[in-house]
């Protein structure tokens, strides 16, 4: 008997709730909007902008990995009010080959359930405790308010992602060998170990919050297609580590808005990251084609990180898959 | 368990079914059309041939593609990074196991058929490894990697359950006579000994085709392994006899055959009037048998032919050839026209007009076809009841006029016909090869007896023992009677006007690709016990082509009258001496010799010169009569328009 099958035996309500933010799109994952710090240019004294050599001048390193995680969860069942949130988690590094087809190399999953226990009938709290081999404790507080639970829930769900993609970030840049490179899709500075290491890159598609302001920021976010900006610094706090950053746009945002085809890089804070800037972007650059469509954020995903997160989809839990069925009362059972 | 090749998937809008299923593999993958692969999940297996493949890539749009390269077609490689790419594949179900309940194909792996597999795939484990096996190699299936032997059963190939094979193809392409010569290699080294003897009477209709099956060719090493892997000798077929009728001066043969070191090896085949009045109905055109000339045929059939005949006129008539015919007209045309004054044009009850339509007609027959049909001679023949086992015999008639042509077909399928049916033929089962049956029989045109009797074998052969293997370049252009009673049918490349036509809907859009495009010694069978058509290839026939033979044993000029007498009598007997010959006949008649060349031909005696000398001296004296009730041949049942 699963956990599930156990609580609704028990006497909870069966349910089939879909998060929006569960599905993957809205990108919240990687938001830094709660990054706090300001930015500090090292490229020059004020932010400039550079034009990105051609993509055939690109040097394309041979060896690149890339990593990228998803999150799905979905309230399961109800305990009065209290919802019971099966969620599940994954991140899996793939290796591009020389033939430039990308070989899974790392893969991690996670499948859990988060419940306010304390706010449980004590019969179905024994019955989940008793049948759920991976079960999050979440705080019974906020219960009584179901939209602010779920936020609760949303938050749970994303930091255990970015600990499981945090986690496989370590092992994988400590097995990179030679020229060998890794880009992460989102954060670099969440873990010390992988942002201080010299073939690390992350890429974030988000732009919550901006580290520039006045000219820079209007520089930064109205780079023409094809140049970045100058190296700037990311300032560490309690939760990160600092690094180097700067922006790119991939694609020509005019006729859309100022975010579209723009990517902010990150890597290690060190002098070498600064002369290999426009190296890097070169590289990056080059990787706008394939196009990473059919997905909606084509114009700032990498086809590579496309094609781990359709990887991973894939193998998600049938229950949790993205389900675009009828949601008419659900009668007899 | 090997390791699987693929999976099988299937969605709602392409499900798997009990009889096709679809399954992806990876990129670089030994699978293709006409792959046999397997698949195994809970108890059951299903096997199943590719019939058709697709490749995609998550590429959403063709514009995105474009997108990508910056609208530069070179830059389009320079992608990092390749797109996810699909080998996606269909597959027709050969067969389940267990049969029953039929259910529709598991989603489970796919695995790439054995030769154990193949066998059981191709249901050929009935016939392969039965006590009495009745397995003929027709050639190796090699898709996939492998090379698994592929067997016809016997019993449906050459009867009695089902029979004839019918092979179509381009010309020069489709290597229609190669395979066929390479499966009379098979039947010659597989056919059971529970099923008897067996022989086959091959009509050389173009060129020298089969002219030199009794010579070695050329084979490669490939070619070699591949006989070993069937188990045929990679040998030319130790008994084949040539026949070919003779020119019209009588003597030199009608055949490109006719090098020095080989012509000794082809025997005339001349036919006399017995032999054909029996099949007039072959060389009179529609127009010319209405029902007096045919009563009139019957009468000479019955009452003349054989007999000791009075004209009515005072004159005794024995007609045995051509010529005694003639002679008994113009005893007619005479005795009318003197006795009874011109004024009486009727004569037996038959009209004046209606004997000088089917003297003309008869005399043109001895006239287009002489060679073949002899006005005077004694007949040269198959040796009818003492063909032997595991024996070849030609008939080259390709520079015989096209009404000969019918006329040798007709006679010699009737024969074996009427032998089997008595069984004294001397073997019990009989493969004749004919190509071009485009041209025997057309799928329209007019209904000729040999139309009727190719109608026959394949409606009626299988339970004799007589099998037709057809050959055309346009199925669809044969009687759909004729190809569609062949049991078993084998398609080399094909032209693809023909592959548009209806009779090949049921393939699929890849599997007519392929077939457009099948190489040299590849082809694509259908048998009772394939549920799907299976590609193979065979060997290259261990006999000498007709060009290269042709190559090799350059055909000889014609020899004056003299020489080719010579060199008839020497193929008889080696004491022979040339200037003893030419002493004996400088002076005589070349119709005398003609004769007497007929008669040691047919008499082979010990001592051939004395025996010539001795029929030369005086006029050959007629054959003893044939008995009365000789051998009609039963008519044909008429064509119908049942389908097949």
């Amino acid at each position: 008997m699963t956990w599930r099958q156990a609580l609704i035996a028990a006497g909870a309500v069966p349910a089939a709730f879909v998060p929006a933010a569960s599905t993957g799109y809205a990108d919240l994952e990687n938001s830094d909007a709660s990054a706090a710090g300001a930015a500090d240019i090292v490229e020059g004294t004020e932010l400039q902008v550079y034009p990105v050599p051609e993509r055939s001048a690109a040097r394309i390193p041979g060896d690149v990995s890339f990593l990228d995680g998803m999150q799905r969860w979905n309230v399961s069942v109800y305990d009065g009010v209290a919802p019971i949130v099966q969620a599940y988690i994954a991140a899996a590094v793939q290796r591009r080959d020389a033939h430039g087809i990308p070989r899974t190399t790392h893969e991690r999953s996670r499948d859990f359930v988060i419940a306010p226990v304390d706010a449980m009938h004590p019969a179905r709290r024994e019955a989940l405790v008793a049948n759920c081999p991976d079960l999050e404790l979440i705080p019974a507080d906020r219960v009584g308010q179901p939209a602010q639970f779920l936020e609760t829930v949303e938050a749970s769900v994303r930091r255990a992602r970015a600990r499981l993609e945090r986690e496989l970030a370590e092992v994988c840049s400590e097995s990179l060998v030679g020229d060998a490179w890794l880009v992460v899709d989102g954060l670099l500075s969440l873990s010390p170990k992988v942002a201080r290491h010299a073939r690390v890159l992350g890429v974030i598609k988000s732009h919550g919050q901006q580290f520039l302001e006045g000219r820079g920021l209007e520089r930064a976010l109205t780079l023409p297609a094809a140049h970045r900006t100058s190296v700037f610094v990311v300032r560490g706090g309690h939760t990160r580590t600092e690094v180097y950053s700067w922006y790119l746009r991939l694609w020509p945002w005019e006729g859309n808005d100022l975010l579209y085809g723009l990517v902010r890089v990150e890597a290690r804070a060190h002098a070498d990251v600064v002369a290999r800037a426009a190296e890097i972007s070169a590289w990056l650059l080059a990787e706008r084609a394939p196009l990473a469509t059919p997905d909606a954020r084509w114009d700032r995903l990498l086809y590579p990180l496309h094609h781990v997160e359709e990887y991973l989809k894939s193998r998600a839990p049938r229950n949790l898959r993205l389900q675009r069925t009828s949601r008419l009362p659900k009668t007899g059972s | 368990m090997t390791t699987p090749i693929g999976r099988v998937v299937a969605t709602e809008l392409k499900p798997a079914t009990p009889h096709q299923f679809h399954f992806w593999t990876a990129t670089e993958t030994s699978v293709g059309i006409g792959a046999i692969v397997k698949v195994e999940m809970a108890g059951r297996i299903v096997y199943g041939v590719v019939t058709d493949g697709f490749a995609y890539s998550d590429l959403a749009s063709p514009l995105h593609d474009v997108v990508g390269a910056e609208g530069d077609p070179a830059r389009a490689t320079e992608a990092p990074t390749a797109r996810q790419e699909i080998r996606y594949w269909t597959a027709a179900v050969l067969r389940q196991i267990p049969e029953e309940p039929l259910q529709p194909v598991p989603l489970g792996q796919v695995y790439v058929a054995d030769d154990a597999d193949v066998a059981q795939a191709l249901r050929m484990d009935g016939f392969l490894y039965s006590e009495t096996p009745t397995a003929i190699p027709i050639g190796l299936y090699t898709s996939a990697g492998r090379d698994a032997p592929v067997y016809l059963d016997a019993d449906f190939l050459l009867g009695p359950e089902a029979a004839h094979l019918n092979i179509s193809g381009m010309s020069g392409l489709a290597t229609k006579t190669s395979a066929v010569e390479f499966l009379l290699a098979s039947i010659f080294a597989h056919f059971p000994k529970h099923k008897g003897r067996v022989a086959a009477v091959c009509f050389n209709v173009k060129g020298p085709d089969l002219c030199f099956l009794d010579q070695q060719g050329v084979l490669s090493d490939e070619d070699r392994r591949r006989y070993e892997r069937l188990a045929v000798p990679a040998t030319p077929f130790a008994r084949v006899r040539m026949y070919a009728p003779l020119k019209a001066d009588g003597v030199n043969l009608n055949t490109l055959r006719t090098h020095p070191d080989l012509v000794s090896d082809v025997e005339p085949l001349t036919w006399g009037l017995q032999e054909v009045v029996d099949y007039a109905e072959v060389l009179l055109n529609r127009d010319d048998i209405d029902a007096k000339a045919d009563a009139f045929i019957d009468f000479l059939r019955d009452r003349v032919l054989g007999r000791t005949f009075d004209d009515g006129f005072g004159e005794t008539h024995r007609v045995q050839t051509f010529a005694d015919l003639d002679r008994l007209f113009r005893s007619i045309f005479d005795g009318l026209e003197i006795m009874s004054g011109g004024r009486s044009d009727t004569w037996r009850t038959h009209h004046i007009a209606t004997i000088r339509k089917v003297r003309n007609r008869l005399s043109n027959i001895s006239t287009r076809c002489k060679g073949l049909v002899t006005d005077d001679g004694p007949s040269s023949d198959l040796p009818w009841g003492k063909f032997e086992d595991r024996a070849v015999y030609v008939i080259d008639v390709a520079n015989v006029d096209p009404l000969g042509q019918d006329l040798v077909f007709a006679r010699i399928v009737s024969m074996l016909r009427e032998h089997l049916e008595r069984r004294d033929l001397g073997v019990d089962a009989v493969v004749v090869f004919v190509d071009e049956l485009n041209k025997y029989a057309p799928g329209d045109g007019p209904e000729t007896y040999v139309k009727k009797m190719l109608l026959d074998i394949s409606e009626r052969g299988r339970y004799l023992g007589l099998v037709l293997f057809g050959a055309e370049q346009f199925r669809s252009q044969v009687h759909r009677r004729v190809v569609g009673n062949a049991g078993t049918q084998v398609f080399g490349r094909m032209d693809l006007d023909e592959l548009a036509t209806p009779g090949y809907q049921v393939l699929s859009p890849a599997t007519k690709s392929k077939l457009a495009t099948l190489p040299i010694g590849e082809l694509m069978v259908r048998h009772p016990h394939f549920t799907q058509p299976i590609f193979i290839r065979f060997p290259k026939p261990p006999v000498l082509r007709g060009r290269d033979g042709v190559e090799r044993f350059p055909p000889a000029a014609d020899v004056p009258f003299q020489d080719a007498v010579v060199r008839q009598l020497a193929r008889l007997d080696r004491r022979v001496r040339p200037n003893q010959v030419k002493d004996l006949i400088a002076d005589r008649e070349e119709y005398d010799v003609r004769r007497a060349l007929a008669a040691v031909r047919r008499a082979r005696p010990d001592d051939v010169f004395a025996y010539f000398r001795k029929v030369l001296g005086s006029r050959i004296a007629a054959d003893e009569p044939v008995p009365l009730e000789h051998q009609v041949v039963p008519p044909l049942n008429p064509i119908s328009d049942e389908p097949y």
